[in-house]
């Protein structure tokens, strides 16, 4: 199993080089001038011009790349934000536990509600109640996050003033953006919550459990609950990823300053190692993330522990 | 082979009708075509007219929806808006399905080195979320309708490129291939005759829920404002345009984002109608 | 059973009371902070940096006015007074002789030397600095210390510019030697100055949270801190100003004035900002090197309707190259009338009778892209098809510099207090392929503005600029459209809040009522 997470680590290497080299390449071809926009709209052209040279934007596109990978595998330094003059790490680092808050806090929202809802729209198949709360999922993957967001927004600030409209530093304020980035997992979840114990509820171990004469709620705690959940608990992950790099819209609506927002406002300001640092960070989070989720089901799962051995 | 084929397909459609829901999908996805094409003639203004002296009024007779901070017609600025969405959603799904296929295909059939390398870089793309990737590439590539397609469609590549790849992998080994490759069909023969059409139906359900989530994307990127030159109707923009009139006008924000909505709505309707009649074994 | 039972009721009513006095409390007794010791200020954007020099925008400007001072500062009538320098003499056209104020010491302890001032002044203008055009009259082999109070600088020119150009809270920011080479590329984050507030603590894109600092020369700020909230969203500072979560909103959006105003706990300040929005011409080439095609266009164009429903009631029409706040603007003058019949004669006098298609160009700030969609739609009736392209600024600016524009909606701030900085840099010929995007060059207008920047102040020099401004209405190299107007929401409880036009605020003057 070490070998294997071992194995599995080491191959993050060319993919984080290869995300690296495709953000850069990314940013080379972004029209706009990040000597500009340091200097600000009415500054002349020569100071820019200047700027550009001593900060080796003019250098061959090699050059800036080498440059960049060098100091970051030997002096695990990855820059100066263009813009603030702050190392990139620190940036980053005061952003993302923001993000991960966030996204934490969705995630958990969608795990207590929808598994709950996908437990019950199982066993009441084809009952009102399975009718209903499938429509209200499949509603909730159909509805755009910044929508939801604004509609929150209207009803619960405006309208009724419960809750505050920015900010992610009380319990009021992590209401709305938890629900509105969680909203679509939940339905997920749920989704899958029910097919899953759908399935699970065919097979012959529950037949047996059933035939055995023992009581309904039983089996399904006991026997069937357990088994439907690896494949939800696998998606859980995958949307927890999914989360972290989504949560840039949500973040925006409410004016959190999580890392989504970084990233695009370094876009906007063409600060291209705030985005370059970004970019490898949420890459790096997201591939962490799926390879507990790959551990997390060969641990669940004792039929594909095997193969990793 | 032919003689079967269409008889799957007519299966299809039969288990498809009976789905009341997929029905519900596939009407409302049929009027928004209708819409699109016709949108001149559906809308009762032209999407860019301005009437300073309307500005931000409510929905009346005139306009059912309202109207704008320049007074145009919200309305039909929606119907209008159905044309960049669906024009999105399509192109740029049919555009990562075609490069997805063909890398997947390549990668899946050839094996090997080839396989390793496209995949390699296909893990590499899939490691940078989707929606971060879309707004890097929307921000490098400039506004416009294209790029905007392009960027949604870029993001979507290697989830179409791992699934045929699996497919791929699936059928190569199969008798009808191998007698294929034993008569001397040539790489390309087999992989676009014999290969692809045979995994069609996990690439058409990912399709129709892909068409779903790309046209989410757009709008997203829209919202930030990484979209369309104005005056341009996109939903996402007319959405992030009425937020700040979000206290006193709330149907700026309101209509355009029913418009997503319904669509997706739609479409997600039809491409779980579609999952369950490809895959019978899934149907509960 | 009934006595429990009345017991029951009586707490019942006992609870109600309670709940009554408590909904009456706050609306009998005088409102007060819901955070006394704090001044809590919503802010649109985040600051870049706290180095003054390395960037050029309003939201660290502001940021910057609570910690640094600058030698000289402007009252509210825009006259020069002294700051940090107790004294200035004009030695000779070119010499200024600055006395600095005796014991003012900066918030690491350090004491205010000339040696600080003179590294102040020399840092500002290397190259890479984001301020250097606005102290570019600065000669920079002039500089020379006196003794320890006392230093001289020279600028390349009698200029009558340069003192107010040391009021710009960027450039004219004094700041501690030891500090800045002491912490090299962190300084920004560290920043250390001798004014009344210290920066404690930054949040980026989140918060600053700045602290008293005890020995401050000058007069002791009420609030023992203060703290700027960075909230983009407009309706949002709205709302957390109604919930006194705030006390001080800035930009509050036009939707919102109304409700504002109508709030008998909330108080609305206005003012407008020094900047112009406009539509420029490229003057340089054809078919925008024809005077009357720029006068056709510009009588097309209904102004004060557009800027209406673009700006929302948030901008008064402008009606000339220098903003009404800006020393010598001349007030007096009326935004022109739309006359579409006299424009489209213009047109064909222009020879265009059948009008002609252009291209529009604006970056994707909201309000320059609402402007163009009006034009588009206004010009449409004479005849003009406008396309409309949105650029970002590299691609923008790359594409003025390639002479390859036609139309182009842009800003232009005076960020100083003379009027030189609003039409120097915009219309002198010298200008091309720099700030003065609408490449203009006409012989008469640069011989004034050549004689009025070394004019001294005065009744002379206030003749030219309104000169100026008459023949760039008249010679039409640029349509003007607005001046921004700029609405604080504050609190009932709050005193001396008074805004600048510049944008960076004295919130260290703001006290409560007693």
């Amino acid at each position: 199993m070490l070998g294997y997470i071992l194995r599995r680590c080491a191959m993050l290497i060319p993919v984080i080089l290869g995300v690296v080299f495709i953000v850069f390449v990314m940013m080379y071809i972004t029209p706009g001038d990040p000597a500009r926009m340091v200097l600000g709209e009415q500054a002349p052209q020569v100071d820019v011009d200047n700027l550009r040279v001593e900060m080796g934007l003019d250098d061959p596109f090699l050059l800036q790349f080498g440059r960049y990978v060098y100091n970051a595998v030997v002096h695990a330094d990855i820059g100066r934000s263009y813009i603030t003059k702050r190392p990139v790490w620190n940036e980053v680092m005061t952003a993302f536990p923001v993000t991960l808050k966030l996204s934490a806090m969705a995630m958990g929202i969608a795990l207590l509600v929808g598994i709950p809802c996908g437990i019950i729209t199982a066993v009441r198949q084809y009952s009102v109640f399975d009718n209903i709360i499938t429509l209200f999922a499949l509603m909730g993957i159909s509805m755009p996050v910044f929508w939801l967001g604004l509609l929150f927004i209207l009803l619960f600030t405006v309208r009724l003033g419960w809750l505050p409209p920015s900010g992610f530093d009380s319990i009021p304020a992590m209401i709305m953006p938890s629900v509105t980035l969680g909203l679509q997992s939940v339905a997920i979840i749920t989704r899958m919550t029910r097919s899953s114990m759908l399935e699970v509820v065919r097979h012959d171990y529950i037949r047996t459990a059933r035939s055995k004469g023992q009581k309904e709620s039983m089996v399904i705690w006991k026997h069937a609950l357990p088994n439907a959940l690896v494949p939800v608990v696998t998606i859980a992950g995958i949307q927890f990823g999914i989360l972290l790099g989504g949560a840039v819209l949500t973040e925006i609506i409410f004016s959190i300053p999580g890392l989504g927002r970084l990233m695009v406002s370094s876009i906007e300001m063409r600060d291209y190692p705030m985005v370059q640092g970004g970019v490898l960070f949420i890459a790096l989070a997201f591939c962490l993330v799926n390879l507990g989720v790959d551990l997390l089901y060969a641990w669940l799962d004792p039929r594909i522990k095997s193969q990793y051995t | 082979m032919q003689t079967k084929k269409n008889s799957l397909w007519g299966q299809v459609f039969g288990r498809l009708k009976k789905n009341r829901m997929a029905i519900l999908g596939l009407c409302i996805l049929f009027g928004l075509l209708i819409t699109a094409l016709f949108a001149n003639v559906v809308a009762p203004f032209p999407f860019d007219e301005q009437d300073l002296f309307a500005t931000l009024e409510g929905p009346s007779a005139t306009h059912w929806f309202g109207t704008d901070e320049f007074g145009r017609d919200i309305l039909s600025r929606i119907i209008y808006g159905s044309r960049i969405s669906l024009q999105v959603g399509f192109v740029a799904v049919g555009f990562s399905v075609m490069a997805g296929g063909f890398i997947g295909a390549t990668a899946g059939y050839y094996g090997g080195r080839t396989d390793n390398i496209l995949m390699r870089f296909m893990d590499v793309l899939l490691s940078i979320p989707q929606l971060l990737l879309a707004i890097s590439v929307a921000a490098s590539l400039g506004p416009g309708l294209l790029n905007l397609m392009l960027a949604v469609g870029i993001a979507a590549i290697p989830q179409y490129a791992r699934l045929v790849r699996a497919s791929v992998l699936s059928i190569r080994d199969q008798e009808f291939v191998e007698a294929a490759i034993s008569v001397g069909s040539s790489d390309l023969r087999i992989i676009f005759r014999h290969i692809l059409p045979n995994c069609m139906a996990p690439i058409i359900v990912q399709a129709t829920l892909g068409v779903a989530f790309a046209i989410l994307t757009a709008a997203g990127l829209s919202f930030i404002g990484l979209g369309l030159e104005p005056p341009t109707p996109e939903w996402g923009a007319m959405l992030s345009g009425g937020r700040e009139f979000i206290r006193d006008y709330p149907y700026m924000t309101i209509f355009p984002g029913l418009a997503i909505m319904i669509t997706i709505l739609g479409l997600n309707f039809l491409g779980d109608g579609l999952r369950d009649a490809l895959d019978p074994k899934l149907r509960n | 059973m009934n006595r429990k039972f009345s017991y029951r009721r009586g707490a019942k009513v006992s609870l109600m009371a309670l709940l009554a006095c408590m909904i009456a409390l706050p609306n009998a007794l005088a409102r007060t902070s819901k955070h006394p010791d704090t001044l809590v200020v919503a802010t649109t954007y985040d600051a870049k940096t706290l180095d003054p020099y390395m960037t050029n925008d309003v939201a660290s400007s502001n940021a910057m006015r609570q910690i640094y001072e600058t030698l000289v500062t402007i009252d509210d009538e825009d006259k020069v007074i002294p700051s940090l320098a107790e004294k200035i003499e004009r030695i000779d056209g070119m010499t200024y002789r600055f006395t600095l104020k005796k014991g003012v010491t900066f918030h690491n302890g350090e004491l205010l030397t000339s040696d600080d001032a003179l590294y102040s002044l020399k840092r500002a203008f290397e190259k890479g600095a984001s301020v250097r055009h606005i102290m570019g009259v600065i000669d920079p082999t002039g500089f020379k210390k006196i003794d320890d109070l006392t230093f001289e600088v020279k600028t390349i020119a009698p200029m009558s510019s340069f003192l107010p150009a040391l009021t710009h809270f960027g450039g004219g920011v004094i700041i501690n030697r030891k500090a800045v080479e002491a912490a090299g590329d962190d300084y920004g984050f560290t920043p250390v100055g001798t004014g009344p507030y210290k920066l404690v603590d930054w949040k980026k894109g989140d918060r600053m949270v700045f602290e008293r600092f005890e020995e401050y020369h000058g007069k002791r700020p009420e609030f023992s801190k203060m703290v700027l909230r960075v909230i983009p969203e407009a309706s949002n500072r709205t709302i957390e100003l109604e919930s006194g979560d705030v006390d001080i909103a800035f930009e509050v959006s036009s939707l919102d004035i109304s409700r504002v105003k109508a709030n008998k706990n909330l108080e609305l300040k206005t003012l407008v900002d020094n900047a112009t929005t406009y539509m420029g011409f490229n003057c340089s080439k054809a078919p925008y090197n024809n005077q009357k095609l720029r006068q056709a266009i510009t009588m097309a164009i209904n102004i004060p309707a557009s800027v209406k429903a673009v700006f929302r009631g948030n901008a008064y029409p402008a009606f000339g190259p220098i903003a009404p706040n800006v020393k010598y603007a001349n007030t007096a003058l009326e935004v022109p009338q739309v006359n579409i019949a006299q424009a489209k004669k213009l047109l064909a006098e222009a020879g265009y009778p059948n009008g002609l298609t252009t291209v529009l160009w604006t970056n994707s700030k909201k309000v320059r892209v609402g402007m163009a969609t009006i034009i588009q739609a206004q010009l449409k009736k004479i005849g003009v098809t406008v396309k409309i392209q949105v650029l970002e600024w590299g691609a923008y600016l790359q594409g003025l510099k390639d002479n390859k524009h036609e139309l182009f909606i842009v800003g232009w701030t005076c960020q100083t207090p003379d009027p030189d900085m609003a039409v120097y840099p915009t219309f002198h010929s010298s200008q091309i392929g720099g700030n003065n995007f609408a490449a203009f060059g006409d012989k008469e207008v640069d011989a004034l503005l050549d004689t009025a920047r070394i004019t001294p102040d005065g009744p002379e020099r206030k003749a030219m600029y309104f000169t100026i401004q008459d023949m760039l209405r008249e010679k039409a190299p640029w349509v003007f459209i607005a001046n921004k107007k700029i609405a604080f929401g504050v609190q009932d409880y709050i005193e001396g809040f008074v805004p600048s036009p510049y944008g960076f605020h004295a919130l260290y003057e703001v006290t409560t009522k007693k």
